[in-house]
């Protein structure tokens, strides 16, 4: 299931093809609270079976995207359809969605069993139907043994599986995840990253996934999209999302990276040189329309500064820290400060003088005007 | 520090005087005003009404002769009268269950309406301030205002004359326990109000997003969701409203007929007009019995819910 129409990742967002209902489409969404724009004029295209992830920072509108899905929020404007169904009539509890809530959302008066079985009891299913299925599901977030048990009983990994097996219960044709991990310490949270994908792989079911951790959302995604201020930045795969970012937002965003400052020297068929300052000319690929002379941004990444030994005057070490596996050294360049991420051992000591290689296929170029 | 404190005109604090408060060497005694007000207030007063029980009545005042006689009286009553204390008392525990039912049915609507209902916070303040206002107003007053609005030649009548409406229910009306039930439900509906909002505000919006989340509608959220939440605060406010109603004797004498006497009427007639204080003492500790057990239930049933 997962396979047979995960091939259509990337496909164009808008109008869907002939014949083939997507899990979940919004067309021209629009949300306002008041006079804030939370969504604009959002198109987007969830294929079944995939593990989608919005990513932004707060406030960039993957929140209230979700909470339009899952029929919390009406939007001002727009059509939201779920497998080719509209939804704009539909009240949340008649839409074949469900929601892992932020904070889990358990029903603190009820055991654990009684909460996964909610749904399905007062769908009508029959007490013993509802019992098998209840055990089954907590079988399958490996939590067989709690469900006698008040939720607050339970620590917070366990609430979170409880959270899960009570929406998957529900078999949705889409699971909505609200920033689920977000409560958890960081070692539990990045435990229950690959539970989450061995769960989406089990269960075959549409993920949307809600975070502003870059880190969880590479993770975990077959697709993330890139969210800032009501817009979507980027559509694309981890790895396209991280080697090549379409705007300087979405390559500041993902993972660390520098921002420089340069000037166009040569442009070369989606290929800039730069010329920035005391760095020299540093080349990378671009989508934007660019010319000789236009100011514009350079995103290198950290992990490819390379650095030598360099004579005075050049570029200077500001600062070097031990972080995890390798070296982070700020070297300051005119004006500019570039983080340069080194194996152990071939760092250089604060005041040291040194040269900067930036040489990478992953480096981008954006236009220096905002929102370019 | 003490110039500064002159110049804004505060008494000037020595060094001393503030290191022992910030130290809190001595904290203790800072529980001592409380401990002392519930004792002198509280403590002695009860002590006193229970030896005050615990004497044997004679005509023109007490015997300081110990005797369970009293007590005796209350339960079994006499030869004379009958056993008078034991069904007013029950009476009186009846009305304080029509009232709290009453005023819970009331209070839940409203409550829920300015948790959940009412988004604009100014809207919300103005009408929790009309829930409060009441409470400002004297009993005595509200009480009397009952008698008023509910009398023959009343406010109700009129208005029912005025629209040609038969009004013969209403000759029986004031000076009932209908009467009584309808003041003292007036009178505890804000508390019941301000206690069940207290938890519904609690209540994260989430847990009713969960519950639709998982096909449930309106009303059955409500049901199965809301009102199981919402325990606390209704036994809370219950148990407020039933010990406060069953004990009340002022709307009884108000707005009450002869045969709607409470259990405080008998007290307070038998440290008035009757003079018996000792038989009164007892009567007394008997209803305070009652409430300490209601007390006691309500408290074991909030922490079974809260778990």
């Amino acid at each position: 299931m997962i396979n047979a129409e995960s091939g259509l990742t990337g496909a164009p967002t808008a109008g869907a093809p002939a014949g083939h209902a997507a899990a979940v489409e919004l067309d021209n969404v629009t949300k306002r609270y008041g006079d804030v724009m939370a969504v604009e004029d959002l198109d987007l295209r969830v294929e079944d079976g995939q593990f989608l992830t919005l990513l932004g920072p707060s406030g960039c509108g993957k929140t209230t995207t979700l909470r339009l899905i899952g029929g919390f929020e009406a939007p001002n404007r727009g059509e939201i359809r779920i497998a080719g169904d509209d939804m704009s009539s539909r009240p949340a509890y008649k839409r074949p969605v469900n929601t892992v809530f932020q904070q889990y959302a358990l029903f603190p008066h009820l055991s654990v069993s009684q909460n996964v079985g909610y749904g399905l009891r007062h769908a009508g299913v029959s007490r013993s139907d509802t019992a098998q299925r209840v055990a089954a599901m907590m079988e399958l977030m490996q939590i067989p043994d709690v469900g006698e048990r008040r939720p607050r009983e339970l620590s917070g990994g366990q609430q979170q599986r409880v959270a899960l097996a009570r929406a998957l219960v529900m078999e949705p044709k889409v699971l909505l995840l609200d920033e689920p991990l977000g409560a958890l310490d960081y070692k539990l949270r990045k435990e229950m990253q690959f539970e989450l994908k061995r769960i989406h792989r089990e269960v075959g079911v549409t993920f949307i996934y809600v975070t502003h951790d870059q880190e969880e959302a590479m993770t975990m995604s077959d697709r993330i999209v890139v969210m800032s201020n009501g817009h979507i930045e980027q559509d694309a795969s981890p790895a396209e999302i991280f080697d090549r970012p379409l705007t300087a937002f979405v390559a500041d965003f993902i993972g660390d990276t520098n921002i420089v400052h340069g000037t166009v020297t040569r442009i070369d068929n989606g290929h800039a040189t730069v010329d920035v300052g005391p760095l020299g000319e540093i080349g990378g690929s671009t989508d934007d329309d660019l010319k000789s002379g236009d100011r514009v941004r350079v995103s290198i990444r950290p992990t490819d500064v390379r650095v030598e030994a360099g004579a005075a005057g050049e570029a200077v070490v500001q600062d070097s820290v031990l972080v995890g596996g390798h070296i982070a050294m700020k070297i300051a360049s005119g004006d500019e400060t570039v983080v340069a991420h080194v194996a152990r051992g071939s760092s250089y000591e604060p005041g040291a003088n040194v040269h900067l290689h930036v040489d990478s296929d992953r480096i981008r170029v954006f236009a220096a005007a905002e929102g370019a | 520090m003490s110039d500064a404190a002159a110049q804004v005109g505060l008494p000037p604090v020595t060094p001393e005087e503030d290191h022992k408060v910030s130290e809190g060497k001595g904290r203790a005694f800072l529980g001592i005003p409380v401990v002392g007000w519930m004792l002198i207030f509280f403590g002695v007063p009860y002590f006193l009404l229970f030896l005050q029980s615990l004497w044997e009545p004679t005509a023109f005042g007490v015997a300081h002769n110990w005797t369970l006689e009293n007590y005796k009286l209350v339960f079994l009553g006499d030869t004379l009268s009958g056993n008078i204390y034991i069904p007013t008392l029950l009476r009186s525990l009846k009305v304080g269950a029509m009232v709290t039912i009453c005023a819970t049915l009331l209070a839940f609507p409203i409550a829920y309406l300015l948790a959940f209902k009412i988004s604009n916070s100014r809207t919300r303040l103005m009408l929790y301030v009309l829930v409060i206002v009441p409470l400002w107003a004297s009993y005595l007053l509200r009480a009397y205002a009952w008698k008023v609005i509910l009398g023959q030649n009343g406010l109700l009548g009129s208005v029912l004359d005025q629209l040609g409406l038969e009004n013969t229910f209403l000759n029986n009306l004031l000076y009932s326990q209908t009467a009584v039930v309808i003041t003292m439900t007036h009178i505890f509906t804000p508390f019941m109000i301000l206690t069940i909002y207290a938890v519904l505000e609690r209540l994260p919006p989430s847990l009713i997003e969960a519950s639709k989340d998982l096909g449930v509608g309106r009303m059955k959220t409500f049901l199965t969701l809301v009102v199981p939440l919402s325990l606390p605060g209704v036994i809370a406010g219950a148990t407020f409203t039933m010990g406060l109603s069953s004990g009340d004797f002022v709307a009884p004498q108000l707005v009450g007929g002869k045969n709607d006497v409470m259990i405080a009427n008998q007290v307070y007639s038998q440290f008035g007009a009757t003079n018996n204080w000792p038989l009164g003492s007892a009567i007394a500790f008997v209803l305070l019995g009652f409430v300490a057990i209601l007390v006691a239930l309500s408290t074991q049933a909030e922490k079974r819910e809260q778990l």
